[in-house]
């Protein structure tokens, strides 16, 4: 019994660290990939400064305390909208990734080479996402720093409540990424999931105003949209300090999201691919 | 006896889809039709064939990217449908295709990531990668950014990404199509050595004389089907007789 506990230990260890090596393998391609292009990053950097001096002026305009809808966090629209559009981010990585990946592959031949070796497509796609998240947790760094710099007060912040809402966040955004990708492999253009969920996010998901803003009838599209809750527990987090017991209503609700939409992405992933093997698509574009 | 690879009445009929949502059921083409085939171990075997003859549905078959509609492969002693990882393992593709690289990155850090994907160690690789240099004279263009090589060089290094884990099967699809004749020929000769250091070799081509020149045994496919399935040297005769 021992031996055969033994035995598990170091193939699950091997398994481990093999997996390790290939997340270390794909975050060293796209990173030299991305160093290749010189100043992409630095122009990313002046496209977010851009970005962000917009809505620090109309917040200016504004004035603290302008509006009541802003009251719970602070009266200040520039923090408010800061976050918006940081966090947003990690929605957009979330739902184009995982089919960008797919496209990407298709398109340059790389799936293919890829699919002929013994790594199953699920670590392939999930492995080529990590890059994204990445960046777009570098760009989100980028918006606070800014932020900070501009004079948002961030000394509340209460750190484990804002990573706990950041890895629900990810993993939300990712399951409607996978169910995304599976649309792709079968239909290979336009992609209604990303479509409505990206821009129903925009409209109602409080990015760029708060969702009390919106009329009752309107704000239900809120209530079905997990960035809504993501952005509600991360500001309150970071800019309110509170601690995760505050915002268990945003966590219980992403952790109700993430239960019913992951295994329909799982799922229909799986179909996905089986049917694409089926047709002899899967390499198609 | 063992087969490198079996076929039993393999068939594949592509459903072509249709419909606002692609989801109705079209045409039926049938692609592959109840192919029966046994390719020895070590064998060098030519698949022959015009465009749109099913050569290549046969190779993505036994490459596990394509699924049968019916009929049975056996790779080195594996089903397709359940040992697909294990298949994955035993075999190397090699397409005429040059885009399948990323151009951005040299052809030592191509081949280190696509290693990572074949399970294969550090040493392993560098192992490896220091052995198909060698073998490919691949020496001086390493450590070039892929898209600095010529088409030649591309296919090289396609050929070493599909010898990386030391597979003993490899398929070779239209691998010369855009080559020179000289490049072609080195390739050619190549090809030839490595069933000497044991490796089966399935080539895949529309080419009759380069079929000819290397192969042992030659299956020429028409409609899905393989017509004639003879040695290199009478197919040679079938083919100066023009009764094809």
């Amino acid at each position: 019994m021992q031996k055969r506990y033994g035995t598990i230990f170091v193939r699950a260890r091997t398994k481990i660290k093999m997996l390790l090596r290939k997340l270390s393998a794909f975050i060293k391609r796209d990173l030299l990939i991305e160093v290749s292009y010189g100043f992409s990053f630095f122009l990313t950097i002046l496209r977010i400064l851009s970005y962000i001096l917009v809505f620090f002026f109309i917040a200016r305009l504004l004035g603290k305390g302008a509006t009541p809808y802003l009251k719970p966090y602070n009266g200040d629209y520039f923090s408010f909208v800061l976050l918006g559009i940081a966090f947003h981010g990690y929605l957009s990585a979330g739902l184009h990734t995982f089919s960008r990946v797919i496209r990407e592959g298709q398109m340059t031949g790389t799936l293919e080479a890829m699919l002929v070796t013994p790594t199953n497509i699920h670590t392939i796609l999930l492995l080529s996402s990590i890059w994204s998240f990445l960046y777009t947790s570098a760009e989100v760094l980028v918006y606070i720093l800014i932020g900070f710099l501009l004079g948002i007060d961030f000394s509340q912040a209460n750190i484990t409540s804002f990573l706990v809402m950041l890895i629900l966040t990810v993993i939300a955004f990712s399951s409607l990424g996978i169910v995304s990708a599976g649309f792709i492999l079968l239909f290979k253009r336009g992609d209604p999931v990303a479509m409505a969920i990206g821009g129903l996010s925009g409209l109602f998901g409080g990015v760029y105003y708060p969702i009390s803003i919106l009329p009752d009838w309107l704000r239900i599209f809120s209530y079905i949209l997990p960035i809504t809750y993501s952005l509600h527990g991360m500001r309150n987090a970071l800019l309110n300090g509170s601690p995760i017991g505050e915002i268990m209503e945003d966590i219980v609700a992403l952790l109700i999201f993430i239960a019913i939409i992951l295994p329909v992405g799982i799922i229909s992933f799986r179909y996905a691919i089986k049917r694409a093997k089926t047709d002899g698509s899967l390499l198609q574009y | 006896m063992s087969y490198a690879i079996q076929t039993i009445n393999l068939t594949k009929i592509f459903n072509t889809r249709s419909g606002l949502f692609n989801l109705l059921s079209g045409e039926k083409v049938t692609a592959v039709d109840d192919i029966n085939l046994q390719i020895r171990r070590g064998e060098l075997f030519g698949i022959l064939g015009e465009n749109g003859a099913g050569k290549t549905t046969l190779i993505k078959i036994f490459s596990t990217l394509i699924l049968p509609t019916s009929g049975k492969v056996i790779i080195n002693g594996f089903d397709i449908l359940k040992d697909e990882k294990k298949i994955k393992r035993s075999i190397g593709l090699v397409t005429g295709e040059e885009r399948s690289f990323y151009w951005r990155l040299t052809g030592r850090q191509n081949l280190r990531f696509f290693a990572v994907l074949l399970d294969l160690s550090r040493n392993k690789t560098e192992e490896r990668i220091e052995e198909l240099t060698q073998l490919l004279s691949l020496r001086g263009f390493m450590d070039k950014r892929f898209d600095l090589y010529s088409t030649g060089m591309k296919q090289k290094l396609s050929i070493a990404r599909g010898l990386l884990h030391n597979p003993r099967i490899l398929f070779l699809d239209e691998l010369t199509r855009s080559l020179d004749p000289g490049t072609s020929m080195d390739i050619r000769l190549w090809i030839k050595d490595l069933t000497r250091k044991g490796y089966t070799v399935i080539f895949v081509t529309h080419r009759v004389d380069e079929a000819e020149e290397i192969c042992d045994r030659i299956g020429v496919m028409s409609d899905g089907k393989i017509d004639l399935l003879d040695n290199a040297k009478e197919i040679r005769n079938y083919f100066r007789k023009g009764s094809h």
